[in-house]
């Protein structure tokens, strides 16, 4: 029955169109992580990143790191905020031939606490935004590298 | 790559501090071995953590953590019996994850 065919053709260009669009987030992410990971310049990288939005500068964003770092390829870093409600952590290192660090997706059932353990190429800015009800925070620190590395970053 | 993750987990006043370590090469893919070859990069992309099978945590990273990372983050709450998770997987599609039971 033509009726039938119709229906059927209609129906399952939507199901295809339905299939496109919850396989596009998957994919998407992947192409942005993978975009932003390989980029190698943090200047171009800071601002596709930021995307025009405006950045706040905020000290309610704590990030604590040595002032003086003796081994370049491990630097212990650790982020807290008293903000409720942070949803992304982002850290940079400036001078990094990866500037993009880590990423951090927070959920509510944790407390905005992380730490970890960073390379740094050479003494350089290290550089958070957390994503938070919408809005951009930023801070930045300051770390001078006694022995950076061939390689490191 | 069986057993690569260690976790931990203390609990504190009002909230339980779980440490993670994890034995990995993290390399960036510019560091030479003795013989002045590149050594390819092989590092880890992806580390997921779940409180009874919930995502609590995503870490997306490359090569600029340090080799064998290791995480600290803390729980607002976790009751004793909970299992927390943590699964990795690097740039070549290899995976590990392991178990941990809060005290």
């Amino acid at each position: 029955m033509p009726s039938t065919r119709r229906l059927f053709l209609k129906h399952s260009g939507i199901l295809l169109a339905g299939a496109l669009l919850a396989g596009k987030p998957a994919s998407a992410v992947a192409e942005r992580l993978a975009k932003y990971f390989a980029a190698e310049d943090f200047a171009t990288l800071y601002a596709q990143f930021i995307d025009q939005r405006t950045v706040i500068d905020s000290d309610k964003l704590n990030l604590i790191l040595p002032e003086i770092a003796e081994d370049g390829a491990v630097v212990p870093v650790s982020i807290a905020s008293e903000l409720d409600g942070i949803e992304k952590l982002y850290l940079f290192a400036d001078k990094n031939p990866t500037p993009l660090l880590a990423e951090f997706e927070l959920t509510s059932l944790i407390v905005p606490f992380v730490t970890a353990r960073i390379k740094l190429a050479e003494s350089c800015n290290v550089i958070l935004l957390a994503e938070h009800n919408g809005e951009l925070l930023r801070t930045s620190r300051w770390v001078n590298v006694m022995r950076g590395g061939c390689g490191t970053g | 790559m069986a057993n690569s993750i260690k976790i931990r987990s203390q609990r504190r006043d009002g909230y339980v501090e779980v440490k993670l370590l994890i034995s990995h090469p993290m390399e960036n893919g510019r560091n030479r071995d003795a013989n002045g070859e590149l050594i390819p990069a092989h590092f880890i992309e992806h580390l997921l953590v779940k409180l009874n099978d919930q995502l609590i945590l995503t870490a997306n990273m490359a090569g600029s953590i340090s080799k064998n990372p290791f995480f600290t983050f803390r729980l607002k709450t976790g009751n004793s019996g909970d299992r927390l998770s943590a699964e990795w997987t690097d740039n070549r599609q290899s995976k590990d994850s392991a178990e941990h039971v809060l005290d």
